[in-house]
């Protein structure tokens, strides 16, 4: 246990200082490079071999639930790490000097202080550390440097800050709710489970209303979604994909942390339908706003909405659907890495992210074109992809639990949806093909690594779904015992 | 004395209300910081002990000289005395700002009769909070978003008073760290914003 601990925390400690006093980008390449594989590493290691819940009293510990997330976060930030050598050689310009020095210190701090609030067990520390994402992801969101940068990185930084004192208010309330027991529980996650029977059920609600309101704008749920579109579709493609696949995936995490003790007490239903409208409610914000975007960035932002939308939606309705939303946060990690990574070499070739502005992209871009088409159809949940399972397993879950309301308006937000996605992803697949074809024809794209590790990402996600592996589907029913779920 | 201090905080909002000078924002900040130190002092008066010595010390150097210091120093730096009018002075605020108040008030003593609070300082906490808000969607400019925020923070600080919540030293600990880095950052971007939007500081490059 202690070498793997020693590789999650001390390794991205280790390299966040290492980068931050080394000048050379090819060094901190080398040292963020091995910092992800030994983080992986290790946390696929937890994840086979962990299955047990938190002990009582302890801070910091790892259970089944930060072992899963743990998966997310080391897949995506390896990910990210190689495809990072192309990005930082394509962006040029002495402006982007400070930017590409900063870039390898804050993203090993995004890992460093990701880690921590999965490994954290104390909700007032948990706080603290959520707190130090936000910090990390500034120089990061900030790469640019330009007008909507700055813009984008103001109102992420101010509204999840405001999201953040609501959060505070529901650990306030959660502390509340326990107030009055006896041997009084401090606000350590295990602890509070124990007592959950006891805890006073109007502060518990409270509790749970405030940690939605505050973590959705993290998250990036309705109405707390616009800073977050701005951040993700202003960010360079990597931080893009980063903050898409693993923070709001970690801050689901801290959802559940909330769900684990709500769950547990006679408000689990209040809780659940409260997830449910979220959800819901991000859908529709998200099939409203997919007709309207021309800015195919922002679109690929809205898609977060929805697919997180989905998640909490498939938290809220339980039972199997549960099973579902966990495995779609897996899928969404990996099919927005290859989304973001997509967009980013298609940003880079047409130098817009107007839809209007992209044309022939299968013929001037092939490989770039092909993996793009291949991931619209990956998160539109097109099988055997994994998101075509997960949303199986989320809709059985709502039909046994024979939530036919919920499922009517989930499957027709999903056809508006579909179809509002399809029209700028063809488009910008599609567009001029014909025209172009008679004139002189561009150079052949060559094949690059991050056309390799999006098809890879897209690829994993078919045996993951199909053959469901044991260690995997073991971590995520020991989840679900936690969370007082059998299927 | 503690209801004293927590309804001079909800006269504070109301001139936030009606004021629309900067100079006043700052002016408000500290008064408030003094205000939240006091009943931080008062509430634990018969059960003292260091560590909330050092905490009201905190408060006290941070909300009354520390941040209105560096908010100070941003409008001078930034040379925002010539254009102190935030906006128009809109008598339409001051009704929202006197409804979020009694509102806020009727919620606290709601919710005395379900459990166990201190409505005044409950009632002027939450006025605070979304007294803080209000000010955030009344203001376009980027310092009353500051401002909002650290006036949301404020009401936060009592909230946990009134509540009587006895919180962990995290908590405290929690609550600056989100002051610090906040105003940290703010600052920073503030100082960019400069260079890019030297006119209103009004963000609306960003949309669908």
């Amino acid at each position: 246990m202690a070498l793997p601990l020693l590789l999650l925390i001390g390794l991205p400690l280790l390299a966040t200082g290492l980068t931050a006093v080394c000048r050379s980008v090819a060094r901190n390449q080398v040292v963020t490079l091995v910092t992800g594989a030994g983080h992986l590493a290790a946390a696929l290691y937890l994840l086979v071999t962990r299955h047990d819940p938190a002990p009582a009293g302890v801070w910091f510990a790892i259970d089944p639930l930060g072992t899963f997330f743990l998966a997310i976060l080391s897949h995506t930030f390896l990910a990210v790490v190689l495809y990072s050598p192309g990005f930082l050689k394509r962006v040029s310009g002495a402006e982007l000097d400070v930017s590409k020095r900063l870039y390898y210190p804050a993203l090993n701090g995004y890992l460093l202080t990701n880690t921590l609030v999965i490994f954290t067990q104390h909700f007032g520390m948990l706080w603290v550390v959520l707190e130090l994402t936000t910090f990390c992801l500034v120089p990061l969101l900030y790469f640019y440097r330009s007008k909507e940068s700055l813009e984008a990185v103001w109102k992420y930084l101010f509204l999840v800050s405001l999201g953040l004192v609501f959060l505070l208010i529901g650990i306030l309330a959660l502390g509340l709710a326990a107030k009055g027991l006896p041997g009084r529980p401090p606000l350590v996650i295990a602890d509070l489970v124990g007592s959950a029977a006891q805890l006073n059920p109007l502060w518990v609600k409270i509790s749970f209303l405030m940690a939605l309101i505050g973590l959705s704008a993290k998250i990036g749920l309705a109405p707390m979604h616009p800073a977050d579109i701005d951040a993700t579709s202003n960010a360079p493609a990597p931080v893009a994909a980063l903050m898409a696949g693993s923070l709001r995936s970690t801050s689901v995490l801290v959802l559940l942390r909330f769900c684990q003790i709500v769950f547990q007490t006679g408000e689990r239903a209040f809780a659940q339908r409260l997830m449910v409208f979220a959800g819901m409610l991000s859908l529709a914000v998200a099939a409203v706003y997919m007709w309207r975007s021309r800015n195919y960035k922002r679109l690929l932002a809205y898609s977060s909405v929805e697919h997180l939308g989905i998640a909490v939606l498939g938290i809220g309705v339980g039972g199997l659907a549960m099973l579902g939303a966990l495995l779609h946060l897996l899928f969404n990690s990996l099919g927005k890495m290859a989304l973001f990574f997509m967009a980013g070499r298609i940003h880079a070739a047409f130098d817009s992210r107007e839809i209007d502005q992209i044309e022939n992209l299968t013929r001037r871009l092939r490989w770039t074109g092909f993996v793009f088409g291949a991931a619209f159809f990956f998160v539109v949940a097109t099988p055997p992809f994994g998101f075509f399972f997960s949303e199986l397993f989320i809709l059985q879950g709502m039909i046994h639990s024979k939530q036919w309301g919920v499922l009517a308006m989930f499957l027709g937000l999903m056809m508006i949806i579909f179809i509002g996605l399809s029209r700028a992803a063809l488009q910008m697949l599609q567009k001029g093909s014909t025209e172009i074809a008679t004139s002189s024809t561009p150079p052949p794209e060559r094949f690059h690594l991050a056309h390799a590790v999006s098809l890879y990402a897209m690829a994993i996600s078919v045996p993951i779904a199909v053959f469901q592996p044991q260690p995997l589907f073991e971590s995520m029913r020991a989840i679900l015992a936690m969370l007082g779920v059998t299927v | 004395m503690i209801n004293a201090l927590t309804i001079l905080f909800c006269l504070t909002l109301m001139y936030l209300a009606v004021t629309t000078r900067l100079s006043s924002y700052v002016l408000i900040l500290v008064f408030q910081g003094v205000l939240v130190a006091g009943v931080y002092t008062l509430s634990f008066f018969e059960n003292f002990s260091w560590q909330h010595l050092v905490i009201a010390g905190a408060v006290l150097l941070f909300r009354t000289i520390l941040i209105p210091g560096y908010i100070t120093k941003i409008i001078r730096d930034l040379d925002m005395r010539h254009r102190d009018q935030t906006q128009r002075y809109h008598p339409g605020f001051l009704l929202q700002m006197a409804a979020v108040i009694i509102g806020s008030f009727f919620l606290a003593q709601r919710l005395s009769s379900l459990t166990p609070v201190l409505v005044i300082p409950l009632g002027a906490a939450v006025a605070g909070i979304f007294g803080g808000g209000l000010l955030i969607v009344r203001r376009r400019l980027l310092l009353a978003h500051v401002v909002g925020f650290l006036i949301i923070e404020n009401g936060l600080f009592l909230l946990g008073l009134g509540l009587e919540a006895e919180m962990p030293w995290v908590i405290e600990l929690a609550a600056f760290l989100d002051l610090f880095v906040l105003i940290f950052l703010m600052g920073i971007a503030m100082n960019q914003l400069k260079t890019h939007f030297p006119e209103g500081e009004e963000l609306t490059t960003l949309r669908d």
